[in-house]
């Protein structure tokens, strides 16, 4: 019979401290997500970008070094409310007034946002966009159009895939577990997934960052990855239960976090690092992606090294 | 020892198929990798035909690959997505405008005669299509002029608001406020052409009596015409068409997806046989490309379910392969800070990790083009992700490792405990994220899907190396008494005194 190990650190004695900074982060991000549902601009959770909400997005690069002449955003927006489109059978000409125009680069290449467009009639609005601000590199060029009915389909569709492996996990624990396990798992998944999209939520109100599809990925990777931390902790106290017997269940707790923090740690450390590779110097289509899986990782580690294994005990007793 | 040896020449053997395989099938890069252009076609359904089954999907396929071959556009691939979508891939720096327009319309072509009794009607609505048409074309932007040959002027022809603004009141059209004159024209347009499929009989000939479809140039003018050739059947049922309306001033329509295209009438002489010979021509004052978009569609056939493009995403080559640059640096530096990391903290079993899991890495690269994968930037994460899921293992094996060394075992003791420890929760934690990833995959859409597949071979190949490859690596060192020393493991003050 082996003696039980005495822990460096104890986490049950932080718990309260736990506890209030995940609470805290919690009602932080339901009041971003509130604020960015109450603001006008907005009007949901989260500002959703191009693949939810439909629309043409176009990309452009000027094919000028220095001798570009300087570029504002009312300029292009002026030159887009002249612009005539062909029509398209069956449908009005877009109104392109109400467009978004981003400069990039200090003007080197710009980011439109206009009301779904055929393709004909993007084709079109670039050919004439040129004329004004031209020339214009062609590699450099990406148009993108959604339709309104494919960002729901997404939305639907990422939000079933979700709940359906959420329910796959927690009958696999509850299997190889119990209820209790398998519910603070699916507990610490929802505080990871909805503090990540707190966040997004205040920088959609800060920065004007959208959510698009890769947003949906990444919560889906947090998701799992919540929950493969969480199991990290419980294999221990299961582990231990046979080989130290029984415990009070804030010991075995205060063990077993004790013998899986460097683990945790490390390996939160290790899955950083090429995220925050890619964040550094990753091609700009990867950088929210990026930022969404850091908060989401840091806060699983969080999660899973303070509430998960700190509520258990409570929750055990009864 | 016997046993170790075998492991390592599998895992050699392995090695070197997996660099052969990589070497000779290459990876598959995605459009946002490469650069080009993606549609999707969303198939609806239509009249008796409630929701489309996978039956009317393929033949949708059917007709739309026809569509796309006539069109000669390279490499292009046409793919069915769940049940009621096709996704075509456009590679590089082609034009998906012409595509879209060929692809998403039904082409459904028929030839009525104009009902005997609507002849007044019929006389105030096609001077009035002719007028909008012209004002119309007129307000185009002109095609640039080729080889400095000026293009003609266009006609002055035009039609003033009064008299526009009466022509929409005739037709009993309510004019949305602040709507532009093309507009306003396109809106009259839509009704007169309504106005005039609504005076025709029913069909008497459809596009699947035709054998083939054609073009030619107009003897004057740059306007081409698009020429029928019918099937016997289709041919008697046209002779006959025309015999019944010859003479009599009717029109006969040709409508196109239930617009009047093009409306002719036919002369007395063809009273008593009608016109004969199987063939007819569409005079619509098409230009070269419309008339060979038209020739195309014709000739693929009418779609059965009409389609609409919902979703279309191009992206310029550089854009690509400045995606997949930046990303393979960004992947490559984060990695290298990985390999760092798990030396200085692990010393000889972190080298042995670094090996295993570059082994790992080309055992992915592998997988991809065995299956085949195509790579896309959520591709490249879904790598990544599993990249560190691989490094978690080796870590939960190593603290393991080292647990064992504090507590006073012997290294190969502890080594071997290590593992068989450690298995537990990196089994459990690759499953559960297997279980996310055929969650992903079975319900997620395409990007998602993506990511789903090279996380799953990950998360399976990390299984692998994690419990093959770094055990056999650092069994088989072990064999060398040089490298049988703890501090190669844990930092000596870290030892219990009695192995130290």
């Amino acid at each position: 019979m082996t003696v039980a190990p005495s822990p460096r650190f104890r986490i049950n004695r932080h718990r309260r401290l736990a506890w209030i900074g995940s609470f805290v982060g919690i009602v932080l991000s339901l009041v971003g997500m509130a604020l960015c549902w109450l603001n006008p601009t907005i009007r949901a959770p989260l500002k959703p970008g191009l693949d939810f909400t439909g629309g043409t997005q176009i990309q452009l690069e000027r094919a000028c070094d220095n001798s570009c002449g300087g570029l504002t955003t009312s300029q292009v927006q002026q030159q887009l409310a002249v612009i005539s489109l062909p029509p398209e059978p069956g449908s009005r000409s877009p109104n392109l007034s109400g467009s978004v125009v981003q400069l990039l680069d200090g003007g080197r290449s710009l980011t439109l946002r206009v009301p779904a467009l055929a393709s004909e009639q993007s084709k079109a609005l670039v050919a004439q966009l040129e004329a004004q601000i031209g020339p214009l590199s062609p590699a450099g060029t990406a148009i993108n159009t959604i339709g309104p009915t494919l960002g729901s389909q997404l939305l639907r569709s990422s939000v079933i895939s979700l709940l359906v492996s959420f329910a796959a996990i927690a009958l696999y624990i509850t299997f190889t577990y119990s209820g209790v396990f398998a519910f603070l798992a699916l507990l610490c998944l929802a505080h990871d997934v909805l503090f990540t999209c707190g966040a997004f939520a205040w920088l959609g109100l800060l920065a004007g960052v959208e959510v698009d599809s890769l947003f949906a990925v990444a919560l889906i990777t947090v998701a799992g990855y919540s929950v493969t931390d969480t199991v990290v902790v419980y294999d221990r106290i299961r582990e231990q239960k046979k080989t130290i017997g029984d415990l009070p269940m804030v010991q075995q707790v205060d063990v077993a976090v004790d013998a899986t923090l460097t683990r945790s740690l490390y390996t939160s450390l290790t899955t950083l690092l090429p995220l925050v590779g890619l964040l550094l110097f990753g091609g700009s289509s990867l950088f929210w992606f990026a930022m969404a899986l850091s908060i989401g990782i840091a806060v699983g580690s969080w999660s899973s090294i303070g509430l998960a294994p700190t509520l258990l005990p409570v929750l055990s007793r009864r | 020892m016997a046993r170790q040896q075998g492991w390592f020449a599998l895992i050699l053997a392995l090695a070197i198929a997996a660099g052969a395989l990589v070497a000779s099938f290459g990876l598959q890069l995605g459009l946002d990798l490469r650069g080009g252009s993606q549609l999707t076609l969303q198939v609806l359904p239509a009249g008796a035909i409630r929701s489309v089954d996978h039956e009317q999907l393929e033949a949708v396929k059917e007709v739309l690959e026809r569509r796309i071959n006539g069109l000669g556009v390279a490499e292009s691939t046409l793919q069915t997505v769940g049940n009621d979508q096709l996704v075509l891939q456009l590679p590089g720096e082609q034009d998906p405008t012409r595509a879209a327009k060929v692809l998403g319309s039904t082409a459904l072509l028929e030839f009525r005669s104009q009902r005997p009794g609507t002849e007044r009607e019929m006389a105030n609505l096609l001077p009035l299509k002719r007028q909008a048409e012209a004002v119309l074309a007129s307000r185009q932007p002109r095609p640039q002029p080729v080889n400095g040959q000026a293009s003609p002027p266009s006609p002055k022809v035009d039609l003033s608001a009064e008299d526009l603004a009466k022509a929409l009141r005739g037709l009993g059209l309510t004019v949305p406020a602040g709507s532009s004159e093309a507009d306003q024209l396109k809106l009259l347009l839509d009704a007169v052409n309504q106005r005039i499929v609504a005076l025709y009989g029913p069909t008497a000939i459809a596009g699947k009596d035709l054998v083939t479809a054609g073009r030619q140039q107009q003897a004057t003018g740059n306007n081409w015409d698009v020429t029928l050739k019918f099937t016997p059947q289709g041919g008697d049922n046209f002779a006959a068409l025309t015999q019944a309306i010859a003479g009599t001033g009717r029109v006969l329509g040709i409508v196109l997806d239930g617009r009047s295209i093009s409306e002719a009438t036919v002369g007395p002489e063809f009273k008593s046989a009608g016109i004969t010979g199987g063939a007819a021509t569409i005079t619509g004052n098409f230009s070269a490309d419309e008339a060979h978009d038209l020739e195309v569609q014709l000739r693929g056939g009418s779609l059965p379910l009409p389609v609409k493009v919902i979703e279309q995403r191009s992206i310029g080559p550089s854009l690509g392969a400045e995606n997949i640059r930046t990303s393979l640096s960004a992947a490559l530096a984060g990695l290298a800070l990985v390999a760092v990391f798990m030396v200085v903290v692990y010393r000889l079993p972190g080298m042995v990790a670094v090996l295993a899991l570059s082994l790992y890495a080309l055992f992915n690269l592998a997988m991809y083009a065995l299956i085949p994968v195509t790579l896309t930037l959520p591709g490249i994460a879904g790598f990544i992700l599993s990249v560190g899921m691989a490094v978690d293992a080796n870590v939960l094996i190593f603290e393991r490792l080292k647990e064992e060394l504090r507590s006073g075992n012997t290294l190969i003791r502890s080594i071997d405990t290590g593992f068989a420890l450690a298995f537990s929760s990196i089994f459990d934690g690759h499953v559960t994220g297997l279980i996310s990833c055929a969650a992903l995959f079975f319900l997620g859409t395409g990007l998602v899907k993506g990511f789903a597949v090279t996380l799953a071979i990950g998360l399976l190949l990390s299984l692998f190396t994690a419990l093959t490859c770094t055990r056999t690596l650092l069994r088989l060192l072990m064999t060398y008494p040089a490298l049988r020393r703890p501090t190669y493991f844990l930092p000596a003050r870290q030892l219990p005194s009695a192995v130290a």
